[in-house]
């Protein structure tokens, strides 16, 4: 899927628009956009990881907010440990330097991806939704009961992890450092889609009675894609808790995972970048409509049945234009 | 002669129906082997258990003088057993070099490759398309292959069978569907490849199958019933009153 013209000029216009967005906040006098900004680009991570399963592989996960919420678990268990000197279960220390945290949040979310996957991939089908749901509502609940991280009231800490060079206070370096992951992710996903293992991938949602006729043993690429996916999920869940300083169970529960499914269809299905303007469209629509009403829902749901009827191909398929087919390896060309 | 293929006293039930009762077949290598019979003769049934897709409830099967009646299809498919299917089953968004290229890529078995661009890959690409040309498709390679004419779609299925790197192709009514010029080009087609491929052919058409095969065997109510050449089946008293004379 070599990108269009049009494609490249709106993957540059909106990477340019991100890039200015904290002097743009400050011009027009809103910081908050730069929280919201923040906050788009990390859900645009957990969406773009979720539609590497749902739109390449096929794999419609329901579970993907276990991960996310597993990432910012491992930042805020981290950093509780810091503060009070602690070991956590007596063996780990904790830590706020982000090379440790971060590549910390990722390998638990990978490892943890590796063990669901491997069982929830023995289904298919409602099972697999059904499996990857109840994982993550068991990740919830063993966080609610967990009274030493907050249990429901969640766990909140001082300061964000550190980098070198970088000030964690100032919200604008925490935001091109989020700009940064989307980036790289997106990045490392596109040469993934594009390999071939993303075409076997990719053929297995077409074909799969066809790829294991031709001899591909299936389950082995689906679990490292879930792996994969995991990953991608507890990077960003990792920010989310740097972001807000806070984590709770929330970040866990199954709503979550309905939100970047949500993100995943408004931006369009196996379109890899649609997930970021999945990612703005729906935070966007929230901090709109929820000064309107707390029932703000009631006007995304309406939206939603629009684009799935209007517009299959989701947001991005709107903005970019026709992709080059069925080549590409997008799940919106049928 | 040894058997690139040895069937022996396959029996497959599904509830009161005996699909397979007691089948044997030896398919020689190098040869077209028609296997033909009347609907619900156990014809797929029987396919299904070759390929390993159905496990067979007593039996076994020899593939290359290994025993493979319990291994699943795609350690059946690495050592050459490969089958078609009835109904065309290619990857449909993908083009038709792209088609190829995925069972080489799979086959090549360097499939956790993550970074290089598949469909750059020259060599792979080269490859793929001299098998579409095997199969006089070398001229639709780029046609994303949901959009080729059906008659295509099954050469294309079939280069796809070829590009496994088969040594018995399985083939599930190549036939089924086609008009009488595609049923003309994938007979040509099929006779190019013979002596290269060894392939059992299950097929309703007799022109075809009297053209192209080497030997045949009938099968009725789940049992190979008379196995010979063409010509000794078509004498045959009881092949006639079992099968052919109801069908042609």
């Amino acid at each position: 899927m070599v990108e269009t013209r049009r494609q490249a000029v709106v993957l540059l216009a909106t990477l340019v628009l991100l890039l200015v967005l904290p002097a743009l906040a400050t011009a027009v006098g809103m910081p908050y956009l730069l929280t919201l900004g923040s906050q788009v680009v990390i859900y645009a991570i957990a969406a773009a990881s979720l539609d590497l399963l749902i739109g390449y592989a096929g794999l419609p996960s329901f579970g993907h907010a276990g991960f996310f919420g597993l990432g910012a678990y491992v930042v805020g268990i981290l950093a509780f440990h810091a503060a009070d000197q602690s070991r956590f279960l007596g063996l780990v220390g904790g830590a706020t330097q982000a090379w440790i945290v971060w590549p910390a949040a990722i390998g638990v979310c990978a490892l943890a991806a590796l063990a669901t996957g491997a069982l929830s991939l023995r289904t298919a089908g409602v099972s697999f939704i059904m499996i990857t749901l109840a994982f993550a509502q068991m990740l919830y609940f063993l966080f609610v009961a967990l009274k030493i991280y907050g249990g429901t009231d969640g766990l909140g800490f001082d300061s964000r992890n550190t980098l070198p060079g970088i000030d964690p206070s100032s919200d604008t370096e925490f935001y091109y450092i989020c700009v940064m992951a989307l980036v790289l992710v997106l990045g490392v996903f596109r040469f993934l889609v594009r390999s071939r293992f993303g075409m076997v991938l990719e053929g297995l949602r077409q074909n799969e009675r066809r790829m294991a006729a031709i001899g591909l043993a299936s389950y082995r690429v689906r679990l490292v894609a879930f792996t994969i996916a995991g990953a991608g999920a507890g990077l960003a869940g990792a920010l989310d808790a740097n972001l807000l300083r806070y984590v709770s169970p929330d970040a866990l529960h199954w709503t979550m995972s309905g939100d970047l499914l949500v993100m995943v269809v408004l931006g369009g299905v196996g379109s890899l970048y649609g997930a970021f303007y999945g990612a703005v469209a729906f935070v966007g629509l929230q901090s709109l409509l929820s000064q309107w009403t707390e029932h703000w829902m009631i006007v995304l749901g309406p939206i939603l049945v629009g684009v799935v009827l209007l517009a299959r191909r989701g947001l991005w398929g709107v903005l970019a234009g026709a992709s080059d087919g069925g080549a590409d390896g997008g799940g919106g060309a049928r | 002669m040894s058997a690139l293929l040895e069937a022996r006293g396959l029996i497959k039930r599904f509830g009161g129906l005996v699909a397979s009762a007691g089948l044997s077949l030896d398919i020689a290598e190098g040869e077209v082997h028609a296997l033909i019979g009347p609907n619900g003769a156990g014809k797929t049934t029987a396919i299904g258990q070759l390929a390993g897709e159905m496990r067979p409830d007593a039996g076994s099967i020899r593939f290359a003088g290994q025993e493979i009646t319990r291994l699943p299809v795609q350690r059946r498919t690495r050592l050459g057993l490969t089958r078609s299917f009835q109904v065309t089953s290619i990857f449909p968004h993908f083009t038709a070099v792209e088609n190829v290229m995925t069972v080489l890529l799979v086959r090549s078995g360097r499939v956790f490759r993550f970074f290089a661009a598949a469909r750059r890959e020259t060599t792979l690409r080269e490859e793929a398309r001299a098998m579409l040309a095997r199969v006089g498709l070398e001229a639709r390679g780029d046609v994303v292959a949901e959009d080729l004419a059906h008659g295509e779609q099954r050469l294309l299925e079939l280069a796809m069978a070829l590009a496994t790197g088969a040594r018995l192709l399985l083939l599930d009514e190549p036939m089924a569907g086609l008009g009488p010029l595609e049923s003309q080009a994938m007979t040509r087609t099929l006779g190019g490849l013979k002596g290269r491929v060894t392939m059992l052919l299950v097929e309703h058409d007799m022109q075809a199958v009297f053209a192209l095969a080497d030997r045949v065997s009938v099968l009725v109510s789940g049992k190979v019933i008379a196995s010979g050449e063409p010509a000794a089946i078509r004498a045959d008293p009881l092949v006639r009153e079992a099968y052919l004379g109801e069908d042609s």
